[in-house]
């Protein structure tokens, strides 16, 4: 089972500083156990070369990516995981399902699914930094198209470099939207030396004036 | 003897693995293996020879991915390579017997809803590989690898539409049974022995061991033959690459095991050589083939569910259906889509095993709405539906774009009936109700009765429709003008289970037509019906009366395991405490503040007592959800808590409304909703949509991916002074963009307001929008500003 963040679901929510009241929480509690009835958590990575990168110029697999917030995150890396993660359609189901009868629920499910995938890419991560650390090699926080400068186009690269379709039921719309919603996609980069960094989402996002940022 | 007449009395042996042989042979990670039909040809027509060597009665082409969407350029070229180098490895195998089957594999898009692929747009892409394919040569189709239900059926229909070869489909399913889309064997295997493939099977996504239980449960409920083709184990990662652990010999002695299971046909998949398959060959060979067996189920499926007819009774939940019902008829009218599923969840929460769907009103589009509801109905519940149409368009509509085996009602006894009804279920299957009348009218007697069942049976059979897809409605007739109708109707029932053991259906409380306290008649009648064989019940599940009749019949009849559905349904009843004073004594502002719709409910029942119904929503409602409204905007109020408020609200203004009878209640102006072109992500707009109605607003919702030509048409033909767009995604707020300037040039007084995730004031400006709202509240205020 995945571990929900609560805090996550609630800052989602909207609420500041923790102050949400009784029916409210009965709503996440009961949304959460549905949720974890629901989802169908799967994954898929893969370690790849990074060539030597020019400029902002990443090269993985034949893949070009240029993007100078992704070029920082990658710097001094050799290799990198790719790596994708969904929660399935299922998820999708229930919140279509709440949308019709009842938006309250709708929006905490829409919450607290966004907070379990988030923790499921968490496991997904640690397992690989453990993995990588055997090697004595270190993670960076994972970084998804989307993100900074990264183009959110490069979402179809992953796809197919992974074959998600195939192995996870994970696909991509013409507009570049993750299909099942509760997706995510990322890079993480492998490097000999231990980063103190913990730069993860926000910090990086344009978007300053944003109701979640934290 | 062709192909599928083999299938049964010999064993049939399909290849092995494709994808993972061309990696070892350099295929890179994201490289299209389909392309190697041009560059790499020798290695194709090597690896298809391979396998005839191995002694595979059957070889796939290497065309799993090929389709327009990944080969926008060279399709034909690729797929007529593909078929061209299975030809030429059977040449200089010298395997003329051997037969090539066109393999189809799933386009890597998800269907809408969920995703962004219609289902007519799935279907016209595995068309052209099939047209292709055939014209080139191929023996059969092999559809293969596919995840999801109704991309499997767009596949089926696309193969079946397109060519007379043979269609055989394996699909993937995980440990626990399920497709990624939630499919069980079970629904799948009837979904696709309604569309009338010639063998099913299961493929990839586990090695013969954990498939095991799989295949048993799928040789259980299958009617045709089972194909099995595993992988070599499971997939294990090592050092970033895929490993298969099977060997050859242990995949032979495994295959050998899943032989005597009764399956007709094995072979390989990921990881499997031709090595594994020589292996396999060898092993199985002198395991004697079983034959197939017809399993004579009456089942029909949604698409994860099965409810199968002829056990315990079946209710099917009457309420959709506009019949009577002039809120209902103003739904279909008004295109509020949201009514009718909700009118279905409710059905789903009180029993009902499956939703009659009927849709029909003489000024209304019927084949449309029935797309809509049914595949609204389908993305959020999992209850098998019966579509319920004399529209034969409508019906066909409905039935293509059902994710499973539908039930129909319904075909009679009349030749001009059947001669529409049956082909349909001959193409997409189906249960279908039979009505025990003809063009001589409805028969007095149970022995007129039976014998147009027998007549109805009779002409499906020449359609190849079995015995099993048919219910008979023996038909209920009020006792009120003819006081012997129940008898015959029961006896009609009696004599179709034990002549001819055949199953029934009845429109329950037609018996009661014209007469005072219909339920009493309804619910007693119903009870003596399943007595006397009633299989399935079209009832209102929201009748006490029919549940209790129901839920006491498999009790008393020894259908009810320790009674404990009867206890679950009854027991803790009697303690439910009529309503505490503190609980009603809320006031209404309050209980709306707090988002308390029950409470709403009762407080504004008790004000309607002391005040009219506008001094209600005046005074109280309004003012009680524009505080709520505030502190959302002061931060006090949190969105799940301004929702439920508005629920609570919504409740109570739905007390008032049937209160005001009569009186027209006035709406303040039409808003379009709708998220933009490209995007698929409708929460917010959803959010934005409550509040408004909330405020009086006529919301028309269009939904999602909704074209910018659709918006402004409708902008147009309704005459909307405001629209209210949402993109969540940069790459979709260029369809905003588009949106807006198209409304600008054709519909210059509407004004646009705007949001979601990635939009900002200046952004919204510069794609021309008049607003930017930052959350529903915002929306409101700006709708009060522009349409008052």
């Amino acid at each position: 089972m995945i571990e929900i963040d609560r805090g996550e679901v609630r800052r989602y929510l909207g609420f500041k500083n923790g102050q949400t009241d009784e029916s409210t929480e009965g709503l996440i509690d009961a949304c959460i156990a549905k949720l974890n009835e629901e989802a169908v958590p799967k994954s898929v990575f893969h370690a790849f070369d990074l060539e030597n990168p020019v400029g902002n110029v990443l090269k993985i697999e034949g893949l070009c990516i240029t993007s100078a917030n992704l070029a920082k995150n990658l710097k001094g890396c050799s290799c990198v995981y790719l790596m994708a993660a969904t929660l399935g359609v299922g998820v999708d189901r229930l919140i279509a399902r709440a949308s019709a009868t009842e938006m309250s629920r709708a929006v905490v499910y829409q919450a607290a699914a966004a907070a379990m995938i988030e923790a499921y890419c968490d496991e997904i991560n640690e397992a690989l930094c453990r993995e990588a650390g055997r090697e004595n090699l270190y993670c960076r926080p994972r970084f998804s198209p989307g993100y900074g400068d990264f183009n959110i186009k490069h979402q179809m690269d992953f796809a197919r470099l992974l074959d998600t379709p195939r192995k996870i039921g994970l696909t991509v719309t013409e507009g570049m939207a993750l299909a099942p919603s509760k997706s995510v996609t990322a890079i993480i980069g492998l490097s000999r030396e231990k980063q103190p960094c913990h730069i993860k989402g926000c910090e990086v996002c344009d978007k300053t004036n944003c109701a979640f940022r934290r | 003897m062709n192909l599928c007449e083999r299938l049964g009395r010999e064993w049939l042996f399909f290849d092995g693995g494709t994808g993972t042989i061309l990696q070892e042979r350099g295929l890179k990670a994201g490289e299209l293996p389909e392309l190697w039909n041009l560059t790499h040809a020798d290695e194709i027509i090597a690896l298809n020879r391979a396998y005839l060597e191995a002694g595979c009665d059957i070889i796939n082409t290497n065309t799993f991915g090929a389709n327009a969407l990944k080969f926008t350029e060279n399709l034909t070229e690729i797929v007529e390579a593909a078929v061209e180098h299975a030809k030429e490895a059977r040449r200089q195998a010298n395997r003329p017997d051997a037969r090539i089957a066109l393999d189809i594999g799933p386009t890597g898009k998800l269907l809408k809803p969920m995703g962004d692929l219609d289902f007519e747009k799935a279907v016209e892409l595995f068309a052209q590989v099939v047209r292709i394919g055939a014209k080139a040569g191929a023996d059969l189709v092999l559809i293969e690898t596919m995840s999801d239900s109704y991309e499997a059926k767009a596949a089926v229909l696309a193969a079946k539409e397109n060519c007379d070869l043979p269609v055989m489909i394996t699909l993937i399913f995980d440990e626990k049974g399920k497709m990624l889309t939630g499919g069980t064997v079970e629904s799948t295997v009837a979904m696709l022995e309604g569309l009338r493939v010639d063998a099913i099977g299961v493929n990839c996504g586990m090695g013969p061991r954990q498939m095991m239980p799989i295949v048993r449960e799928m040789v259980a409920c299958s009617s045709l033959p089972v194909i099995v083709n595993p992988n070599a184990g499971l997939p294990r990662s090592v050092n970033g690459k895929t490993v298969f652990d099977v060997e050859p010999a242990e995949f032979a002695a495994l295959m050998r095991e899943i032989a005597q299971l009764g399956v007709q046909a094995l072979g390989g998949c990921c990881g499997t050589t031709p090595e594994h398959i020589r292996a396999m060959i060898e092993a199985c060979r002198s395991v004697p083939v079983a034959p197939v067996t017809k399993k004579h189920r009456t089942v029909v499926s949604s698409f994860s569910q099965t409810v199968e007819i002829g056990g315990a009774p079946v209710i099917i939940g009457e309420r959709i259906n506009p019949t009577g019902k002039s809120k209902f008829k103003q739904a279909l009218r008004d295109n509020n889509i949201e009514y009718i599923l909700s009118e279905g969840l409710v059905q789903e929460d009180k029993g009902a095993h499956i939703l009659d769907v009927n849709v029909g009103l003489p000024e209304i589009d019927e084949p449309a709405m029935m797309e809509r509801v049914v595949t609204g109905l389908q993305s959020i519940l999992a209850l098998p539906l019966q579509i319920d149409t004399s529209d034969a368009a409508a019906m066909e509509r409905g039935m293509r774009l059902y994710n499973g085996k539908p039930m129909l009602n319904s075909v009679s006894g009349k030749a001009e009936s059947m001669e529409t009804v049956f082909p349909l279920v001959r193409k997409y299957g189906g249960v279908v109700v039979g009505l025990a009348l003809d063009e001589t009218g409805i028969p007095e007697t149970a022995e007129g009765r039976v014998q147009i069942a027998k007549k109805i049976y009779e002409t499906a059979a020449t359609y190849g429709i079995p015995k099993e897809d048919i219910v008979i409605d023996a038909l209920a007739m009020t006792i009120s003008s003819d006081s012997r109708s129940a008898l015959v109707t029961l006896d009609t029932l009696r004599r179709i289970r034990d002549e001819l053991g055949g199953h029934t259906i009845l429109g329950v409380s037609n018996i009661s037509f014209g007469l005072p306290q219909r339920e009493i008649i309804n619910a007693n009648f119903y009870t003596m019906a399943m007595q006397n064989g009633l299989s399935c019940a079209i009832i209102n599940p929201n009748s006490e009366a029919m549940m209790r009749s129901y839920q006491a019949f498999l009790a008393l009849t020894a259908q009810d395991e320790q009674c404990a559905a009867y206890i679950a349904a009854y027991g803790g009843q009697q303690s439910t405490a009529p309503v505490s004073a503190a609980k009603a004594a809320m006031p209404l502002g309050e209980s709306i503040e707090r988002g308390l719709k029950e409470h709403a409910v009762q407080a504004t029942t008790a004000r309607l007592e002391q005040l009219a119904p506008l001094e209600i929503v005046n005074n109280e409602l309004i003012p009680a959800l524009d505080r709520v409204g505030k502190g959302f905007e002061q931060g006090k109020v949190f969105l799940p808590q301004l929702l439920m408020s508005a629920e609570a609200a919504k409740a109570a203004f739905e007390v008032v409304k049937s209160a005001m009878k009569g009186e027209v209640q006035e709406k303040k102006g039409k808003i379009i909703l709708a998220t933009v072109k490209g995007d698929i992500h409708d929460i917010g707009k959803n959010i934005v949509k409550v509040l408004l109605e909330n405020y009086s607003y006529e919301v028309i919702d269009l939904g999602k991916d909704v074209p910018p030509e659709t918006i402004v048409e409708t902008a147009i033909a309704q005459d909307v002074r405001l629209v209210g767009l949402s993109a969540l995604m940069t790459t979709t707020v260029v369809s905003m963009e588009e949106t807006i300037k198209q409304l600008r040039a054709q519909k210059p007084d509407a004004k646009v307001v705007v949001g979601g995730a990635v939009l900002t004031p200046e952004y919204a400006s510069s794609i021309g929008a008049d607003c930017y709202a930052k959350d529903a509240m915002a929306t409101v205020h700006y709708a009060q500003q522009t349409i008052g």
